[in-house]
């Protein structure tokens, strides 16, 4: 979240699309409600009315994977309506700018595109610099080379009849979220909007967020008390998982994972640190090499010296042009590539889209570790349905691991919160927490490695691991304050040892450690963990709540909150004051900078101080799939057509090809269209929740939500017995018909969707059905291959 | 005086004594430990049967035994019990227990009064043995039968409650040599004179004195 | 003992179904689960059980103008004043607590069911295993102790508050004024006023298995009010009469001169 979870109380208009926050944000959505009670209005936009839409002045039914179409109409709508926040985008945006002549767009392909590799070649998606190196802009907005021109024709297509008949939403209802969310462009306004994995399990995931992102830039919504896009992320730790790097990509803190090319740190530094000639231009990445050396100097401690790039050379490297997401590991997996596994807290055979071949994939490794408070569907994969034991070679183990409960430590939150937790009971029998077995087998990984050596051994010989407590267990405090970082030698009066209290004191220079930037400052100088502070005042009444845990980046609770204010630093809406320039500093919110607001030509910078240019980016070529979203079919839906252009699907998305991942687009054989989600009463594949019976006994085998209308037309009755099958799978479950899941109209013609939850598997409890995953395809979004679990086609039988 | 023996009737014979008994025994238990159950005040008479959840067992089994005995006594005491043209006149004159009558109808074995005993015994027996099967499992029965029926129990229960005093007294210290009819089964010729005439006479005809 | 009256107040327009109550419950009052099948509803169980003394209602619903709605209720025991259960009850399980609310003791349940069929609201549920009847106590011994019941405690959404019964009222017609009376406040007004009360968003005739006009059984009131009284009135009345009646007329003689005569 660019906020947090107490500020959505602050808006004036809530959209909540591609999320079903009542019932998997149940806590957060109070303030929501607190909202509502103070006035928003609350719009809910999803192909399914659930708990959600329940709650909201308003359910808007769309068609799976059509967000583009229906955000793409809002900025048509936003532009030929003027509904725009003039200053803002002036200001703080890069609509202005001037854009390569050479960029183009045609036919729903933005240029230097090869289709062999089914990627985009960047050159093009460039601006025109001036003779220093800084953008050229247009403050009028009117130069056909400007982004906002670039904008308005992009989205020009997206008229009310072309975004209804491919989303399914009716133009009143179009005209309806349009109007209503476009109203918050006004400066004393706030619109918010709230996602989750409604919109990043798409092949278009990202750019679902972009397009949002533009209309919050548009709208002046960005960096605002009651603004911002909102990511409402799930149990505790999704949010810290990111940040210390779940992602294949990332190193701690969102740094990049070297590749194979980027042989020495100076070649490595140089790609990842960003240039900015515009001496306005805060570019706080400018700083990235602190970070990073700083990340080393965390690893391998002493061993890191800059004679020998702090070790830069002993961190593996992905190989160039490949991708190492859970779709790639499983694909090689499958194809035998892949010898051994650690499935630590998690459930993939439940979980990961097309499930068979998940599962098949399994069954080609040589040995798999799981990690868990139960046994689940992937550790008992050996036995599952239509495995043979007797001819399933991998060795699994199962080891059992600390519940959440029964472990000390930090937990962030959605809105970038940090907060420690106390231990609330000690694990049973043997079970022991997730860290705890990683020190012990880093450990055995060491004695081995210093015994017999082997590959890539200074990795793991220099590796700084000084983690545990006298008793040998993992002192989880020690990595914290790692984490945090400190000084390794004595520097300007401070001794050697001594935490870091922020990350803008981090060095290249290898005179700093620290685990992860980000967290630096979790930590005072003074060495309080101010994860642990629960102070309850509210200076600003905006419910900010500053000495409540401790919020990345440096205690900020809204990000690009200098955004907030006019460019002489006077609050667009003086109602909802997060900050304000007195003329000497920022008071209210940790300010973004310390510096003067842009009016202050010498001193001042722009507010967007994490992106080069300094400004929100309405045109944005860091994204594989296009600068500005465009709407493409998913790989499996209705049509055999785009209706926007000749590019049915996104042309940047890589297909695997396996008779596994077999797709049968616009095909009477599977004529519906089916999304699966998760339920309030299991979490995730509830690999932990289906062994709780309160919980299983509310929700206690998978099912598919059927509309009454496709239910008439199947003879299928409410309760029955279904089969529900795609072309790679088919499974079995309940059929409940609802008025909740209506037809839509696209193209001229009725479109059914159903949906499924994906929390079920074979192994617990009996006879409560299979994942949906069986049922979903193995492709992802074109930037971060998050699968596609929201769109895919399927049939329905009567059994 | 004559010798008793010889100047007594036999009456009643050990069969119908014993269902007369069950049916008093269980009527009477039910009856106590059916208030009971329903005044708290009253909770002595479970507390002497060990509990209230013992009372409503006990309540429940001496209810089954009144439904046998009931079924028994009514098809026992029927015929006699069916009422005749006399019947009316005999209730006219309140059967000479409130004012002095002279032309009462001769009875045969049972008068108006303890006729209409035996009916009101049977109509609301089967009543209360009914809801009162109903009340040991409502949830089986729809909810406004289950309700209607446990205002039926105690209606029916203060119907027969009242009855029983009257027969109590008449049967006793009302009537003096009629109680001996469901004990020993023998009452005094005299006694039978006044109260079954036209059936002692019959009686007579028939077969000698024992 | 000066009573203090709690209502606990159920706002259906902030409810997101999340069921954290109807599991909160279950824990703080030791209720096992049964294993359930999906009957084609979120609704689950299916009704109030033995062990389910709350639940989420899930009801589809389109009004007159075709606006759908879900509707979500929590029900459970709605803690009459005058509380059919109590009337019936004839060991004294149920009860009515110092907070005004209905308590049951177990211990005193015999099992005679009499609440089932009497309750209103169709709350109690009998356990042919244990021979007693359950229902939800408010959590008497929470409130006892100053702590809210366990459903409350869990609603993330403030669906479910607990406060004196003059407050809560005054509370739910604030919401209804807040709601531009687009609602209905369900509680206040019969059986002598509930300690559960609703703010519900629609007519409560559109609600599965809520009485519009809930009040203690015809059947009850009669039985209660007119037949058990009138048992022993009716019994002493009779015995008194044939007490005159042997004062005032004697004992019914046989006629001594007919002895012997025939």
């Amino acid at each position: 979240m660019t906020n947090h979870y107490i500020d959505l109380k602050n808006s004036d208009v809530i959209l909540i699309m591609g999320s079903n926050a009542a019932e998997h944000h149940p806590l957060a959505f109070k303030w929501i409600l607190r909202a509502k009670e103070n006035g928003a209005r609350i719009i809910h936009v999803d192909p399914r009315y659930t708990r959600t839409s329940a709650r909201c002045d308003y359910h808007v039914p769309i068609r799976s994977g059509t967000d583009i179409a229906f955000l793409g109409g809002m900025i048509n709508y936003i532009i030929n309506n003027k509904k725009y926040f003039r200053d803002y985008v002036d200001n703080y945006t890069n609509a202005s700018f001037l854009v390569s002549p050479d960029f183009s767009f045609k036919n729903g392909l933005f240029s230097g595109y090869d289709a062999e590799k089914r990627t985009y070649n960047k050159d093009t998606w460039t601006f025109q610099m001036d003779a220093n190196g800084i953008p050229l802009k247009d403050p009028s907005l009117q130069d056909p080379h400007c982004v906002f021109q670039h904008l308005k024709r992009h989205y020009a297509r997206y008229t009310l009849d072309k975004v209804s008949s491919i989303t399914g939403v009716s133009k009143e209802n179009l005209l309806k979220v349009y109007e209503e969310y476009s109203a918050t462009g006004a400066p004393d306004k706030a619109g918010t909007e709230c996602y989750a994995l409604g919109w990043t399990h798409h092949t278009s995931g990202s750019q679902n967020i972009r397009t949002m992102a533009i209309i919050q830039l548009l709208l002046g919504n960005m960096g605002i008390a009651g603004g911002g896009i909102n990511a409402l992320r799930g149990e505790p730790n999704v949010q810290g998982s990111t940040d210390h790097c779940i992602l294949y990509g990332n190193l701690p803190g969102y740094l990049k994972m070297p590749t194979a090319s980027l042989d020495t740190l100076g070649r490595y530094l140089d790609k990842y640190t960003p240039k900015s000639n515009d001496p306005q231009s805060a570019n706080y990445y400018q700083n990235y090499p602190n970070f990073f050396v700083s990340w080393l100097k965390s690893l391998y401690g002493d061993a890191a010296t800059p004679e020998n790039g702090f070790g830069y050379s002993w961190l593996p490297k992905m190989d160039d042009g490949k991708h190492y997401s859970q779709l790639h590991l499983f694909e090689r997996m499958y194809k035998g590539g892949i010898r051994g596994l650690f499935a630590v807290g998690t459930d993939p055979a439940v979980s990961s889209p097309n499930s068979n071949k998940t599962r098949k994939a399994l069954e080609k490794l040589d040995w798999l570790v799981c990690s868990n408070i139960f046994d689940n569907e992937t550790a008992s994969f050996w036995f599952g349905p239509g495995v043979n034991p007797k001819q399933v070679k991998t060795e699994v183990f199962l080891l059992p691991a600390a519940a959440t409960m029964e472990k000390e430590g930090s937990q962030s939150n959605s809105g970038r919160w940090v907060q420690w937790k106390y231990k609330a009971a000690t694990p049973p029998g043997d079970a022991i927490s997730c860290g705890d077995i990683q020190i012990r087998m880093m450990d055995a990984i060491k004695t081995l490695y210093a015994k017999e050596g082997g590959p890539n051994a200074e990795s793991i010989l220099n590796l700084k691991w000084d983690y545990k407590d006298p008793q040998g267990n993992m002192d989880v405090l020690k990595v914290a304050r790692q984490i945090n970082g400190h000084w390794e030698a004595d520097v300007e009066g401070v001794e050697k040892g001594g935490l870091v209290p922020t990350f803008g004191m981090l060095k290249s220079d290898g005179t700093t450690s620290c685990g992860n930037w980000i967290m630096s400052g979790s930590f005072g100088a003074d060495g309080e963990n101010k994860m642990t502070r629960r102070g309850k005042d509210d200076p600003t009444g905006l419910g900010l709540y500053p000495n409540w845990s401790f919020a990345w980046p440096v205690n900020r609770r809204i990000i690009y909150n200098r955004a907030s204010c006019d460019i002489n630093g006077k609050p667009y809406n003086p109602k909802r004051k997060l900050l304000e320039w007195t003329g000497e500093k920022w008071v209210g919110d940790v300010p973004d900078g310390p510096w003067p607001p842009m009016a202050d030509k010498e001193k001042g910078k722009y507010p967007f101080i994490m992106k080069t240019d300094g400004v929100g980016s309405i045109f944005g070529p860091g994204m594989a799939d296009g600068p500005f979203p465009e709407h493409y079919e998913p790989l499996e839906g209705p049509l055999d057509h785009n209706p926007l252009s000749g590019q049915l699907i996104n042309p940047a998305i890589e297909i695997f090809s396996d008779e596994s991942d077999q797709v049968h687009n616009a095909s009477e054989k599977f004529p519906y269209v089916c999304t699966t989600y998760s339920c309030t009463e299991h979490w995730c594949s509830g690999a932990l929740t289906r062994w709780q019976a309160w919980l299983l006994e509310m929700q206690p085998e998978a099912y598919v939500e059927i509309g009454e209308a496709l239910a008439r037309e199947l003879d299928i009755a409410n309760g029955s017995k279904v089969r529900v099958s795609s072309a790679r799978g088919k499974t079995t479950c309940v059929a409940m018909v609802t008025r909740r899941f209506t037809p839509f109209t696209i193209e001229g013609r009725t479109v059914h969707q159903v949906g499924m939850p994906f929390n079920y598997g074979w192994l617990y409890p009996e006879d409560g059905g299979d994942s949906a995953n069986i049922l979903t395809t193995t492709v992802g979004d074109a930037n971060t291959f998050c699968p596609e679990y929201k769109a895919f086609m399927v049939n329905i039988t009567r059994l | 005086m004559s010798d008793t023996l010889q100047n007594t009737v036999r009456v009643t014979d050990p069969i119908e004594r014993i269902a007369h008994w069950l049916l008093a025994g269980s009527c009477l238990f039910c009856l106590f430990t059916g208030l009971g159950l329903m005044f708290h005040t009253w909770d002595f008479i479970p507390a002497l049967l060990g509990g209230l959840y013992a009372a409503k067992w006990m309540h429940i089994f001496s209810g089954v035994v009144f439904a046998f005995a009931l079924a028994y006594a009514f098809v026992m005491w029927k015929k006699d019990c069916a009422f005749e043209p006399d019947d009316a006149r005999w209730i006219a004159q309140g059967g000479g227990y409130l004012w002095k009558t002279d032309n009462l109808p001769p009875v045969y074995k049972y008068n108006a009064g303890q006729k209409l005993f035996f009916w009101f015994v049977v109509v609301f027996g089967v009543l209360i043995v009914l809801s009162g099967m109903i009340m040991w499992n409502p949830l089986a029965f729809p909810v406004a039968v289950a309700r209607w029926s446990y205002a039926l129990h105690a209606l029916s229960a203060l119907v027969i409650g009242s009855f029983f005093v009257v027969h109590l007294y008449l049967g006793t210290i009302g009537n003096p040599g009629t109680f001996q009819a469901m004990t020993t089964g023998r009452c005094s010729r005299a006694w039978c004179e006044t109260h079954c005439p036209r059936w002692l006479a019959d009686r007579d005809k028939g077969s000698p004195t024992t | 003992m000066k009573k203090t009256e709690y209502v606990k107040l159920i706002d259906t327009t902030k409810c997101t179904a999340c069921r954290g109550c109807q599991v909160a419950c279950k824990q703080w009052n030791e209720m096992p689960a049964l294993r359930t099948r999906n009957l084609g509803s979120y609704q689950n169980p299916p009704d109030l059980q033995w062990n389910t003394w709350t639940l989420i209602r899930f009801q589809e619903y389109a009004n007159k103008n075709g606006d759908f709605k879900w509707l979500f209720r929590k029900d459970g025991c709605m803690h009459c004043t005058d509380a059919a259960c109590i009337k019936v009850c004839p060991s004294g399980a149920l009860y009515h607590t110092e907070f005004g609310t209905v308590g049951i003791n177990q211990k005193l349940c015999i099992g005679c069911k009499a609440c089932v069929s009497a309750c209103p609201f169709d709350v109690p549920r009998f356990n042919q295993e244990t021979e007693k009847v359950y229902k939800c106590d408010l959590c008497y011994d929470r409130l006892k102790d100053g702590q809210q019941p366990a459903c409350v405690l869990s609603c993330p959404t403030g669906a479910l508050t607990i406060g004196t019964k003059e407050a809560m009222i005054e509370t739910a017609y604030q919401r209804l004024d807040q709601l531009d009376g687009k609602g209905v406040v369900y509680g206040d007004k019969f059986v002598g006023g509930t300690h559960v009360m609703y703010i519900l968003s629609e007519d409560p005739a559109v609600y599965d298995k809520l009485p519009v006009k809930p009040r203690v059984p015809a059947s009850v009131i009669l039985w209660k009010n007119l037949f058990k009284p009138f048992t022993l009135i009716g019994m002493g009345a009779v015995a008194g009469m044939a007490a005159l009646h042997y004062l005032i007329k004697g004992p019914h003689e046989v006629h001594e001169n007919k002895e012997g005569g025939e």
